[in-house]
């Protein structure tokens, strides 16, 4: 099925969608040598994923740690959150990562609990998942 | 994007390629952002400055710029790195001295202050509507909220490219239609006597909108660290202090009103110091303002050194030289002090079973980077804990 997405840093993307219910700060709450972040329950792996959440809140450094995790080969492939700060725009630009927002953000993350693959070509304004 | 013949001339790479890829993160960042324009800025903060935070990667990025030898066009200060510039600290551990070094040089070497401070507006106190490109997300609260300046939430790397091109885009809380406060939040009176960064907390965790908050009488620290915690733990960047805020910088739509009740703030006091364990006692995050100095000299008259743990307090470089006859008292009552840095960018020669702070924004990343159980205590309750 396709989900209408807003392009804010365009490019290609695929991959396994990872899905966090929450704001991060990617500063604290991401390691960048490991690739994961780091929730209440536990560690979660983000590298080659499409990392799927709500958007970034905390530390302005969070633009450096993004472009850590580019340069340490764990960056996920995309990012698709409900909304965009300029910290999160800052480092995804930098790192060259895709960054979407979807449309009806809810509805888009909890259909995703089924789902194993999400498809992003450039110029879309849309991601195919399977 | 509208670009200036000048701007146009910056971003083709005529001045060099710094300064080219600098306005070409900030114009790329506006366009998605839909800003139509730069701005001018008077004064660029930069943050992403300690190597322990931004590691190998972000010394690189850095020494690329720093190796064509561009300059800042716009004043320019430095937010804190990971080493103890007064070379006393127990807590602080120096051991990326020589890294940290670098980054410092390519900095400095660009024609930023080295201030090594969260409190840039210490040195420079922001005029209201002032266009500022800042990042360290508690200065940049504060200078919207407290002295009505104009800054979004830049990232590290966007508040550089702005030092050196001079500009920012325009867009966000550079236009004061967005500068528009739609919830009120009142504080019961119930929890007036506990620091107000557990009201900054809540907030930042639970409301997305500007809040217009109603606070009795408070000192600046107090209202510092209440700020800096709703922009830790959310993502706000400007949050409209009935009585403060200066007028005409801000505008007001109130859709909903909360009253905060000691019930909503319990579960940000975190753990208490039980018996045993040692405790670290932390004041200074963001760093101490004088006032904060005074009252900790006041609190500690009474007592001669700590009986369990050490009480760390961190403040700008300069402050200390300023306020040296506080800072020797301090020393002799083995207070730990450190300078330019802060547990939150640093690394730390020993663990603590806890750590008790007056800091909600210390609270959120502590526990979070060096996994500590913390909790948040007012001024006199922290001193009580060390050294009673």
């Amino acid at each position: 099925m396709r989900w209408k997405v807003k392009r804010v840093v365009d490019g290609e993307c695929f991959g396994e969608p990872v899905v966090l219910n929450q704001y991060l700060s990617f500063f604290g709450e991401v390691d960048p040598a490991k690739g994961v972040v780091k929730t209440d329950a536990g560690e979660v792996g983000v590298a080659g994923k499409v990392l799927v959440f709500k958007g970034s809140r905390g530390s302005t450094v969070g633009s450096y740690i993004i472009y850590a995790l580019r340069k340490n080969n764990v960056n996920p492939h995309c990012m698709i959150v409900k909304e965009v700060e300029p910290i999160l725009i800052a480092g995804c630009v930098l790192a060259g990562i895709p960054l979407l927002v979807a449309e009806d953000f809810d509805d888009f993350s909890s259909i995703l609990s089924s789902k194993k693959l999400v498809i992003h070509k450039e110029g879309e304004d849309y991601v195919t998942v399977e | 994007m509208y670009l200036t013949p000048f701007q146009e001339k910056m971003l083709k790479g005529e001045f060099g390629w710094v300064y080219a890829k600098a306005l070409e993160i900030i114009v790329r960042v506006g366009e998605a952002l839909g800003s139509d324009r730069l701005v001018e800025i008077t004064h660029a903060h930069v943050s992403g400055v300690s190597y322990s935070n931004i590691g190998e990667p972000g010394l690189e990025f850095l020494r690329d710029f720093y190796r064509e030898k561009p300059r800042f066009r716009v004043y320019t200060t430095i937010n804190p790195g990971c080493v103890d510039y007064g070379m006393l600290s127990q807590v602080i551990d120096n051991k990326y001295f020589s890294k940290q070094a670098l980054i410092d040089e390519a900095l400095v070497g660009m024609g930023g202050r080295p201030v090594f401070t969260c409190i840039p507006y210490y040195h420079r106190p922001p005029m209201p509507g002032e266009h500022l490109a800042w990042g360290e997300s508690s200065a940049v609260i504060f200078a919207n909220s407290y002295f009505g300046a104009r800054t979004n939430r830049e990232g590290g790397p966007l508040a550089l490219a702005s030092a050196l091109t001079g500009f920012t885009y325009y867009h966000g809380f550079h236009d004061l239609e967005n500068r528009v406060a739609k919830v009120l939040v009142k504080i019961s009176p119930l929890i007036d006597n506990k620091p107000l960064s557990l009201a900054g907390l809540w907030i930042g965790e639970n409301l997305r909108d500007v809040p217009m908050v109603k606070i009795r009488e408070k000192p600046l620290y107090e209202v510092k660290a209440l700020l800096a915690a709703m922009a830790a733990s959310g993502s706000h960047a400007l949050a409209v202090l009935d009585g403060i805020t200066p007028k005409e910088t801000y505008k007001t739509d109130i859709q909903e009103t909360i009253a905060l009740e000691p019930g909503d703030l319990e579960k940000y006091l975190g753990e208490s110091p039980g018996p045993g364990g040692s405790v670290l006692g932390y004041v200074g995050c963001p760093h101490t303002h004088p006032e904060e100095l005074i009252i900790l000299r006041r609190l500690l008259k009474k007592y001669k050194e700590p009986r369990r743990g050490r009480l760390l307090i961190t403040i700008p470089p300069e402050l200390a030289s300023t306020y040296s006859h506080i800072v020797r008292f301090l020393l002799s009552r083995r207070v730990d002090i450190a300078l330019g840095t802060c547990p939150v960018v640093s690394v730390l020669k020993k663990k603590y079973d806890l750590m008790l702070t007056n800091s909600g924004k210390a609270y959120f990343y502590m526990r979070k980077i060096h996994g500590f159980k913390a909790g948040i205590a007012g001024l006199k309750e922290i001193v009580e804990t060390i050294y009673a």
